[in-house]
C-alpha cells in the first residue's frame, strides 16, 4: 500500500511539458528515462563553456602542470550530469535507446511504421 | 363631469358674496351622486373668499394632500363655466366650484373648518398665481436658453471630413460597397446630429471622470475570455484560406517556412562586426603578462577564436575574459612555482 501510493506521487510529480502549441500535444514525456535524459541535455548545454574553457587548459603541453591538476580538480567538482558523453540519443516518441536513426530521432520500429502509412516525407521503400 | 359640478352650485345658498352663485343657479341637472348629497348637506355654509389676512396668517395643513386629487379634479373642468366677478382685492378669482369644493372638504374634515378653507383657498391662489407667471414670463426664459445657441454654418472641410468618416464607417456593408450617391443623401441627414453636440455654452452638468480608473478598469479585465473569443471569431474570419498557389507561397513567406528570393546568404545573421574584429583578436591581451607560457597559451586561444566562424565578437571576447579572470585568481598558486 505504501509502495503503491509512493509510486503513484513519483509519477505524479513528472514534469510536465510545456504546452504551448496549438493540436494535440501529449503532456508528460514517454518515461522516467526521457525525463533524465532532458534534465542532462539542459545541463549539458549550460556547462557547455566551462567545460571546454577548463579542458583547454587541462589538454595543453604549455601550461606547468600543477595549473593542469587544479583544473582536472574543478572540472571534477562540476556536477555529474553536466557532461555531455553522458547523453543517449533516444528516440523521440518511444525513449527506445538503441536502433536510433540521427536524422530523423526514431526508432526503427516508429520509423518503419510512418514509412509504411506514407507518413515520412521523401522517404520510400527501396527497390532494385 | 359637469353634473357634479352643476349639483354642487345648486345646492349652495347665497352667501354674502352672492353674485358668484347667481350665474351657478342657471344651469341643473338631475343625475344625483354622493358627492352631490354631501354638498347639499353643507349647502348653508358660507364661503369665505375675500378675507386676505387670515391667509396670511394661518400655515398650510398636511390636508392639502389629500384634498389636492379632488381639487385638481375639479379644476380640470374650471373652463367650462364663466368666471364670476369678485372684488378687487384679488389680481385673479378663484373658481366658483373650487371655493364650493373648499367649502364641502372642509366641512367634511374633522379639522377647524374654517382654518382649512382658508389654507385651501390660500393654495389654490398661489396655484394660479404660478401658472399666471409661467404663462407671462415662462417663455422669456426658454427664449434665453435658445438665443445662445446658434447654429454653426459647417465648413466644405468639415463636410468634406464627416463625409469621409461616413464613407469609412459603412463600407463593406453585406459585402457590398455603398456607393457616393447614397452617402450624400444621409450626410444631410447626419448634418443635423452632427451639429448639435459641440454647440452652445458648456452646462457643466458633467464631471470629468478621471483617465487613471479607466485605464486601470480596461488593464484588469483585458484578458477575459470574451475578447478572446471575440479575436478568434475575427481571425476566422478575416484569415480565409488562399485562393491560388501565389497566395499559399506569400503566406509562408510571411510565416518563414519559405526563403525569401533571390536568396540572400546573410538571411537571419544579425553579427555587424566586421572582418577585422573577428580576426585581430591581440588588443585583449593587453592585461595578460608578455612573456611566459601564459602568454603563449592565450595566443593559441587567440589563434583558434579567429579561425572559428560560428561564434559571435561578444562570445569570442567573453572567452578571452574567462582565462584573464581564471589566471588571475591562480597567480599566488603561480607564483609559488
Amino acid at each position: 500500500m505504501a509502495a503503491a501510493a509512493l509510486g503513484w506521487a513519483l509519477r505524479a510529480a513528472r514534469q510536465v511539458l510545456p504546452t504551448s502549441c496549438t493540436g494535440q500535444v501529449r503532456g508528460y514525456y514517454v518515461d522516467w528515462r526521457m525525463l533524465r535524459d532532458v534534465k542532462r541535455r539542459k545541463l549539458a548545454y549550460e556547462y557547455a563553456d566551462e567545460r571546454l574553457r577548463i579542458n583547454a587548459i587541462r589538454k595543453n603541453t604549455i601550461l606547468p602542470k600543477e595549473l593542469q591538476e587544479v583544473a582536472d580538480k574543478e572540472i571534477a567538482a562540476l556536477p555529474r550530469d553536466s557532461c555531455p558523453v553522458r547523453i543517449r540519443n533516444r528516440c523521440v516518441l518511444t525513449s527506445r535507446p538503441r536502433g536510433v536513426k540521427r536524422r530523423w530521432r526514431l526508432s526503427r520500429i516508429v520509423f518503419r511504421h510512418f514509412a509504411d502509412h506514407a507518413q515520412m516525407s521523401g522517404v520510400q521503400r527501396a527497390m532494385w | 363631469t359637469s353634473t357634479v359640478l352643476s349639483t354642487k352650485e345648486d345646492g349652495s345658498t347665497p352667501s354674502a358674496d352672492s353674485t358668484t352663485k347667481e350665474a351657478s343657479k342657471s344651469q341643473k341637472d338631475s343625475a344625483e351622486t354622493p358627492k352631490k348629497k354631501l354638498l347639499s348637506l353643507i349647502g348653508d355654509m358660507k364661503v369665505e373668499v375675500s378675507s386676505m389676512r387670515k391667509f396670511q396668517q394661518l400655515n398650510k395643513p398636511d390636508t392639502n394632500k389629500q384634498t389636492g386629487t379632488q381639487r385638481e379634479g375639479l379644476r380640470g373642468r374650471s373652463g367650462a363655466l364663466p368666471k364670476a366677478t369678485e372684488d378687487a382685492r384679488r389680481s385673479k378669482p378663484l373658481k366658483r366650484e373650487l371655493v364650493e369644493a373648499v367649502s364641502a372638504v372642509a366641512s367634511s374634515l374633522p379639522l377647524n373648518k374654517e382654518k382649512t378653507e382658508s389654507d385651501l383657498l390660500a393654495q389654490l391662489r398661489r396655484h394660479e398665481e404660478t401658472t399666471d407667471k409661467q404663462k407671462k414670463g415662462g417663455t422669456v426664459n426658454i427664449r434665453n436658453v435658445i438665443s445662445d445657441m446658434t447654429v454653426k454654418r459647417e465648413s466644405p472641410a468639415r463636410r468634406g471630413v464627416r463625409i469621409s468618416n461616413l464613407i469609412s464607417l459603412e463600407l463593406e456593408e453585406d459585402g457590398k460597397r455603398i456607393k457616393p450617391e447614397q452617402l450624400g443623401y444621409q450626410s444631410s441627414d447626419s448634418r443635423r446630429y452632427f451639429l448639435s453636440l459641440r454647440v452652445g455654452r458648456r452646462l457643466n452638468i458633467f464631471t470629468k471622470t478621471s483617465p487613471d480608473t479607466k485605464n486601470t478598469l480596461t488593464t484588469a479585465s483585458s484578458p477575459t475570455i470574451w475578447d478572446l473569443e471575440f479575436a478568434k471569431e475575427v481571425a476566422a474570419v478575416t484569415n480565409q484560406p488562399p485562393r491560388n498557389g501565389f497566395e499559399e507561397m506569400i503566406q509562408w513567406t510571411k510565416e518563414g517556412i519559405l526563403w525569401e528570393f533571390p536568396i540572400d546568404n546573410e538571411a537571419g545573421m544579425e553579427d555587424d562586426a566586421e572582418f577585422h574584429e573577428h580576426i585581430f583578436l591581440e588588443k585583449h591581451l593587453e592585461d595578460f603578462p608578455k612573456q611566459g607560457p601564459i602568454r603563449h597559451f592565450m595566443e593559441l586561444v587567440i589563434c583558434g577564436l579567429s579561425k572559428n566562424p560560428y561564434l559571435t565578437v561578444k562570445q569570442k571576447i567573453e572567452h578571452i575574459e574567462w582565462f584573464q579572470k581564471y589566471f588571475e585568481e591562480k597567480q599566488e598558486y603561480l607564483q609559488e612555482i
